[in-house]
């Protein structure tokens, strides 16, 4: 009896096993994926696909350390009144099933990011394969130049992408924060925007252009603007997504620049609302480190690196005011959620004012109150490289 | 032989027992007699050496051995050369004058024809006397055997390097050395009906539940059987659970383990013939520990178990987590392994199925080759099995580089269990498993664990569970499990059947500034 259903469990497993097995020798790896606007309201869809036989594996010794030389990808493309669509044409132009499972990035057209994203993304979180964790670009031009193009420190555009994602040097979006930010009080989204990949095609314009260049600003899914790099670093500081950066300032009087990274941040949203007044008070610590001090103070001294200290707060302040400017009189959206912050606090009100907030959030009275704490002023104390006696002990 | 082999073997029973003896027979006065029936019984036995000579010149006498086994110088010097050339009366037929005159100290008499061929065949020479109903066996054998050498399989840095042999009484010996307490018990009995192999059951009485005992006994008294070459004959017919994978009695050739779980309240089975000991009944854990790690340091001990313990389960189910992710869930692997994965394998021919099954079968091929064949071939062996699971056939494109790195950490890390037939079994699970990797992905191998745990959690030996004390869990014996404590917290035995004698040392030994001298 036992023996017998041995036999038929084991004839089960291998008569019903395997049927979906697939090799990764029968993937076509999608490293990144990008849609733009095609004619007759369709769309493209290409995708940059990993090339193994191009990393020098597998057959042969003699290719086995000569990898790197020449692409380790390839893009295809095709058109489609949707993506799903697409790849069911797109896969046809493929010999490999197509694997979205590692797929990290995902470059919109700005064209199709004006028109609106949100069927475009119904696919990616309905679909199983497509991860949550992809960071979403909007790209300058068409998305397609930049899966084209061949990186010279990562292996494709789309790990040099990520890397960049994981820098933190801009907004850094997922595919599960872009639809959180959608489906918040603000209905706003911001996504970092790329490069136009046909303007880093040749070698010598990947080494001089930079591939962020700000961040896009979506009023529901449609993108409506965009912020330069610079007035994007405010937007962390108000995001509370700031984890690197160089602050340089000039000290009234002072000949030189002194720069501090902060280390640690944090930023608070605290709403108000009186007599139907609307204001915010954004509440940043900052606590960080002398980098370089190319002026002449000895900042071992607690009067002179409170001078710095001031410099950098009122830096701090310009930054998130000029990004502000921007949000509320141009854009006139609420990227930074206030929204959210008014909902947590005043939750009867935001009830009754959530259909008006488009009014009301530029008329938002800003306060600040920064405090920032130099805690180390680096490994040596009295400033580099200057004879002793022009080291300056006060101001 | 149609019918019912039980019925036939119960009818024919006497004649396959091959019984030429028949039991109980007395001897006879006529010394001429008796060795007429024993010329008979050793026909054709050209080792069995019959040597008739005259005690004191007068009395016929014969004495019997068998070339090899007995101490012939001895014999010579101690035996014959006092009885032929003495001077005689007639006192000399009572007992006591034999025993003054031949000085040897194993010395016992004997009435039946079925205790002569016994002590023959044990190598003692047997002296008979005309007129006399009893014979002599004389306690003078020898035979060759090896000396007591390191243990070959079961190898330590630290420790005592003595082995077992394979003969049964430098066997006892050795444990006896160990164990000097006359708490030691050793019940001698015979098994096999043509080899009448010597089996000792040793262990400590008062440490050892009773009840354990009896049940060794009865289990041993149940086998007939023809012959016991190995201690694996026994192993095999007195194992609670007979077609597990898993070995529910240890074997071990050294001597000190023999006597820690004898300490610990466990029952050890000598076989005469073979250095391997049986110790019973086990657990699972005790299959992962060595005997090192009672001599190292505690902290490094409990390290080289964890390790032992990870490996073990590696060798159990690194190839098949290998197969199931690169056949069913590749977006479980990082991308850039997924790359590096995907572009070694982008040459294979095979599906990673068929690939890790090739290799895992060559290893085990390679491995069992390799302790079959002559010393002289074992370097072209290994330089062939290198190339064969190595270099060449990555280069050859028959294997991908990653499996090959998969099925040597498989190799090295079943290698890891302290006793080598043990890690035998429990390595050929992971082909099963592979199957079940390359069929259902992650959930065969979810499946294949479950399985594996569940029969674990069923099985027992000589009614301890195998997995004591995890399941049931007993907290007190974790320390000798999932750690190994310094000895001064060894206070309690493991509790097995019963708690015949619960504590092992006296509490509160650590040794500290307040325990010298006078200890509170």
């Amino acid at each position: 009896m036992k023996v017998k259903c041995l036999w038929i469990s084991i004839c089960c497993l291998l008569v019903a096993g395997c049927w979906d097995r697939t090799e990764v020798n029968d993937l076509a790896i999608i490293t990144a994926a990008s849609v733009d606007k095609a004619k007759n309201e369709e769309i493209t869809l290409s995708v940059q696909i990993f090339l193994p036989r191009a990393l020098g594996g597998g057959a042969g010794g003699a290719g086995g350390t000569g990898g790197g030389q020449g692409k380790l990808t390839t893009m295809r493309n095709s058109n489609g009144p949707n993506i799903a669509d697409a790849i069911s044409k797109l896969q046809a132009k493929i010999p490999r099933q197509i694997f979205w499972g590692h797929c990290k990035v995902y470059i919109f057209g700005e064209e199709i990011a004006k028109q609106g994203l949100a069927d475009h993304i119904d696919f990616l979180v309905r679909h199983p394969e497509p991860r949550n964790r992809a960071y979403l670009y909007i790209s300058k031009g068409e998305g397609l130049d930049t899966l084209d193009i061949t990186p010279s420190l990562e292996r494709s555009t789309a790990e040099s992408l990520r890397e960049y994602a994981d820098l933190h040097i801009g907004m850094a979006v997922t595919l599960v924060d872009f639809r959180n930010m959608l489906r918040g009080e603000s209905e706003a989204a911001a996504i970092p925007i790329i490069e136009n990949g046909k303007k880093l095609q040749k070698p010598e314009d990947i080494q001089v252009k930079a591939v962020m260049v700000g961040t896009a600003i979506l009023k529901r899914d449609k993108m409506i603007g965009s912020l330069t790099l610079h007035e994007t670093r405010g937007l962390l500081w108000l995001r509370n997504e700031m984890n690197k950066a160089a602050i340089s300032v000039q000290l009234n009087g002072v000949e030189g620049i002194v720069s501090v990274n902060p280390i640690r941040t944090k930023t608070k949203l605290i709403p108000h609302l009186e007599n139907g007044k609307w204001s915010m008070l954004v509440h940043v610590d900052t606590e960080g480190d002398v980098v370089e001090n190319g002026t002449r103070l000895n900042l071992m001294k607690p009067e002179l690196l409170a001078l710095v200290q001031n410099a950098v707060r009122a830096d701090i302040e310009a930054r998130m005011r000029m990004t502000l400017k921007v949000l509320q009189q141009e854009l006139q959206t609420d990227v930074v959620n206030f929204a959210a912050a008014f909902h947590r606090e005043y939750p009867k009100e935001w009830e009754k004012a959530k259909g008006q907030w488009e009014k009301i959030f530029p008329q938002i009275e800003i306060h600040t109150q920064i405090n920032v704490n130099i805690r180390r002023p680096g490994l040596i104390s009295v400033p580099a490289g200057v004879p002793q006696e022009e080291i300056k002990n006060d101001e | 032989m149609s019918g019912n082999p039980r019925k036939w073997w119960k009818a024919n029973k006497g004649r396959m027992q091959q019984k030429h003896v028949p039991s109980h027979t007395p001897l006879e006065k006529n010394i001429a007699r008796n060795e007429e029936i024993l010329r008979t019984l050793y026909t054709n036995c050209s080792d069995v050496v019959f040597r008739s000579f005259l005690i004191f010149g007068t009395t016929p006498a014969l004495i019997i051995y068998i070339d090899g086994l007995a101490n012939i110088e001895e014999m010579d010097a101690r035996v014959l050369a006092p009885l032929m050339q003495g001077r005689g009366n007639t006192e000399w037929r009572t007992e006591d004058f034999l025993q003054k005159v031949i000085p040897i100290s194993k010395w016992q008499e004997i009435c039946s024809l079925e205790e002569c061929v016994e002590s023959i065949a044990s190598g003692y020479p047997v002296l008979l006397i005309d007129q006399q109903e009893k014979a002599i066996s004389i306690g003078l054998a020898k035979w060759e055997k090896r000396n007591v050498e390191e243990p070959v399989a079961e190898g330590v840095v630290r420790g005592p390097r003595e082995g077992f042999t394979e003969s049964i009484t430098v066997n006892t010996s050795l444990l006896r050395r160990l164990i000097k307490t006359p708490a030691l018990k050793m019940e001698r009995r015979e098994i096999g009906g043509y080899t009448k192999t010597c089996i000792i059951v040793t262990y400590i009485e008062g440490l050892v539940e009773p009840s354990l005992v009896t049940e060794v006994n009865s289990r041993l008294s149940r086998i007939e059987i023809d012959g016991i070459l190995e201690s694996g004959y026994i192993e095999e017919l007195i194992e609670d659970q007979p077609s597990s994978p898993f070995p529910q009695i240890l074997s071990t050739e050294r001597p000190d383990v023999v006597c820690g779980n004898l300490l610990e309240g466990r029952i050890a089975i000598l076989v005469d013939g073979t250095p391997f000991v049986l110790i019973a009944p086990t657990t699972l854990f005790s299959l992962l520990q060595s005997s090192e790690d009672y001599y190292q340091r505690s902290l490094a001990s409990t390290a080289i178990r964890w390790l032992r313990y990870f490996f073990t389960a590696m060798s159990f189910v690194l190839p098949s987590l290998y197969v199931a992710l690169i056949t069913y869930h590749h977006e479980m692997v990082p991308t850039s392994l997924l790359i590096s994965m995907a572009s070694s394998r982008e040459a294979v021919p095979f599906p990673a199925l068929v690939e890790a099954m090739i290799m895992e079968v060559t290893f085990e091929a390679l491995r069992e080759a390799g302790v079959r064949l002559p010393k002289q071939v074992g370097a072209a062996v290994n330089i062939v099995g290198a190339l064969v699971i190595g270099q060449a056939a990555v280069q050859a494109g028959l294997v991908s580089a990653p499996m090959v790195i998969v099925v040597a950490i498989t190799g090295i890390a079943s290698f890891m269990i302290p006793h080598y037939i043990a890690g035998i079994s429990i390595r050929l699970l992971r082909f099963p498993m592979m199957l079940l990797a390359g069929t259902l992905g992650l959930l065969g191998i979810m499946l294949g664990v479950i399985m594996a745990v569940v029969h674990l959690c069923s099985l027992r030996s000589l009614g301890v569970p195998y997995l004591s004390p995890v399941g049931p869990l007993r907290v007190q014996e974790l320390k000798d499990t999932l750690v190994r404590a310094p000895w001064w917290m060894m206070d309690t035995r493991p509790k097995l059947l019963g708690e015949a004698n619960p504590h092992r040392q006296a509490p509160g030994m650590k040794p500290g500034p307040s325990n010298g001298g006078d200890a509170t």
